[in-house]
């Protein structure tokens, strides 16, 4: 056991941030909390890093309890989403100065600097300042700072939603490298479902201060736990039908609904539909359907609009959810 | 390449005229100043203000620092401005990032308390701070001058370099509260090097403000040898009216000080531009 939180609770005023949020980031493992905006998922990872005080519940780091204890005596490093980089340190101050604060012996601060800077690829960059970087190359700076000091454990509060989409995609394999190199327990934030199925050993989905579903991210977005898991996951994201919308394609008990991810939806079957609107993303195309289904498929093979199409889906390929709780109903 | 604004651009013919009128606006009296002060003294008074005096002479220089021992008090203000700047400096920026560090409410109470500190007029504290001084045994000392420098000088600093580091990004101090920086670690190596130019413009007003001060010389010190540079102004303002240039030439000795600190201190207002992400966003 490495990071975990047990039925933390945290309330700012009126406002619940968590609600009793248990969750555990194994020993080695990069744990990836994804949720919309303002689920709490921000304020779970400052609590772990001690930067906010918790309600109730305890926060345990390599089986010691931290709860009550600062910051820096839970030997945690943190990246901020905007870097949090020290404007007036060069590079190399910026990466050594927790050494520094710490009274390292010199010779010590600049072998650790130096190996931290190597391994994130920025030796070349020590002596610049943070505003004559470009952002990708901040984001380097503010993982070698938390690279330097040899945590149990990272926390990284959505450290790519500032950098454009190409940069995005290339620090998130290089975040992925550093973290098979290093072989640290890191807890991942970030909106960003792609982000998130793609980077994360297991996904925690979190909503309204409450974890919905932990797993790997196959097991998350092929077998969500609830309707907010499965609608939150995918782009377009899950068509959700009634009884009698689903019907023509599979039998759903009464008190629940279908869900249909718009992969899963064919467009060589029998049930006949007209296709209103296609939007093409690059090699996918969404295409929506009369009846407000959305499909994807190949942009090479798409239909165009106003087409007459059969539509076809896969009894293994529909998810149910009850009605009224949301919960997952296995067939 | 500089970057120019569009508001740059609509009013770049019509501001610098405007600004350049302003500028000669207030540069007016301190040129009469300068011109008085090398008329002849002893002569009969211009009766409308004189742009260049006739002749030109440099006699009131030397009568001003002969009539009263100005190069003594001149090292008096001097002194005292030592003593007073840096303190003032150091506390109110430690008082304004204790402010900065307090949580809600407590930091609220201190707002207010600042804030009301800040419109009780001077002289309201007149009396009791001179009972207290005489108690203490201090008058007649610099002590009642310096001593108000150890509270900030004044609620205003405290305020203003609050103000400063609360502009700052919160993640700054958070990332250096992981790093096990303590409150006086990341006063000295985050918050005064991000603010440095509101440190100058802090330096600068407790210099003028105690370069400036009459009042409290006037009140506390009865021995000439302590007296400061307004003090020896003042017994010059008793001369006779033809002898004006001479007060003017003490002025001009007492003002270029303060012009020389405002000069060496611009650059650091005027400091270059960093661009976008200068803190980090």
């Amino acid at each position: 056991m490495s990071v975990s939180v047990v039925s933390v609770e945290k309330r700012f005023g009126d406002v619940v941030a968590l609600a009793g949020v248990t969750l555990e980031a194994r020993e080695g493992e990069l744990l990836v909390v994804v949720g919309p905006s303002g689920c709490g998922k921000s304020t779970l990872l400052r609590c772990v890093a001690g930067l906010e005080t918790v309600d109730a519940g305890t926060v345990r780091i390599r089986g010691r309890d931290v709860t009550g204890i600062r910051p820096a005596a839970r030997n945690v490093s943190m990246v901020f989403q905007s870097y949090a980089l020290f404007p007036h340190l060069t590079v190399g101050a910026n990466v050594g100065f927790g050494l520094v604060v710490r009274e390292t012996p010199k010779e010590e601060v600049r072998r650790r600097v130096a190996a931290a800077v190597e391994l994130i690829g920025i030796g070349h960059l020590v002596d610049r300042r943070p505003y004559q970087l470009s952002g990708g190359e901040r984001q380097r700076v503010a993982l070698a700072r938390a690279l330097v000091r040899e945590p149990d454990a990272y926390l990284l509060d959505e450290p790519l939603s500032n950098l454009d989409a190409g940069t995005r995609v290339e620090m998130r394999t290089e975040l992925r490298r550093l973290h098979r190199e290093v072989g640290a327990t890191m807890i991942h934030v970030t909106h960003d479902q792609v982000e998130a199925l793609t980077l994360a050993d297991r996904v925690a989905v979190m909503h309204a201060g409450a974890v919905r579903q932990v797993g790997t991210p196959d097991e998350v977005y092929g077998r969500p736990a609830d309707r907010t898991v499965a609608a939150f996951l995918g782009t377009p994201r899950m068509n959700f039908l009634t009884v009698g919308d689903a019907r023509p394609f599979c039998a759903v008990p009464d008190g629940a609904e279908a869900g249909v991810r718009p992969e899963h939806v064919r467009l060589d079957g029998e049930v006949p539909a007209r296709v209103d609107l296609v939007e093409v993303a690059g090699g996918d195309a969404y295409v929506h359907l009369s009846g407000g289904l959305v499909a994807r498929v190949a942009a090479d093979v798409r239909p165009v609009e106003g087409e007459d199409v059969g539509l076809g889906i896969r009894r293994e390929d529909v998810h149910l959810f009850d009605l009224e709780t949301g919960r997952r109903v296995e067939p | 390449m500089p970057r120019v604004r569009a508001g740059d651009r609509r009013f770049g013919g019509f501001r610098q005229p405007v600004a350049i009128a302003f500028g000669l606006l207030f540069l007016l009296p301190l040129w009469f100043l300068v011109a008085g002060s090398f008329r002849e003294p002893g002569t009969v008074p211009p009766r409308t203000p004189e742009l260049f005096p006739r002749p030109v002479s440099t006699e009131s220089y030397g009568d001003a620092f002969a009539l009263v021992d100005l190069g003594r008090y001149l090292l008096n203000s001097l002194a005292v401005a030592a003593l007073t700047v840096p303190p003032a400096v150091l506390v109110a920026s430690w008082a304004g990032f204790a402010l900065l560090l307090l949580a809600g409410r407590a930091r609220l109470v201190l707002l207010a308390v600042s804030f009301a500190a800040l419109m009780i007029p001077v002289t309201a504290l007149l009396v009791p701070r001179f009972t207290l001084y005489r108690w203490l045994g201090l008058t007649d000392t610099w002590v009642p001058l310096v001593a108000p420098a150890l509270l900030g000088l004044s609620p205003f600093y405290v305020l203003l370099f609050y103000w400063s580091f609360r502009r700052l990004p919160p993640e700054l101090f958070e990332a250096a509260r992981l790093e096990d920086a303590r409150p006086f670690v990341m006063w000295r190596r985050l918050a005064m090097p991000l603010v440095r130019p509101v440190t100058v413009a802090v330096a600068l007003l407790a210099f003028i403000a105690s370069w400036g001060n009459f009042l409290d010389p006037l009140v506390y010190l009865f021995d000439p040898d302590l007296y400061t540079l307004p003090l020896g102004l003042r017994s010059l303002a008793v001369l006779d009216r033809t002898n004006y240039p001479v007060l003017l030439a003490a002025a001009v000795a007492a003002t270029a000080p303060v012009v020389l600190a405002f000069a060496v201190a611009q650059r650091f207002f005027l400091h270059e531009d960093r661009g976008a992400g200068w803190l980090g966003r």
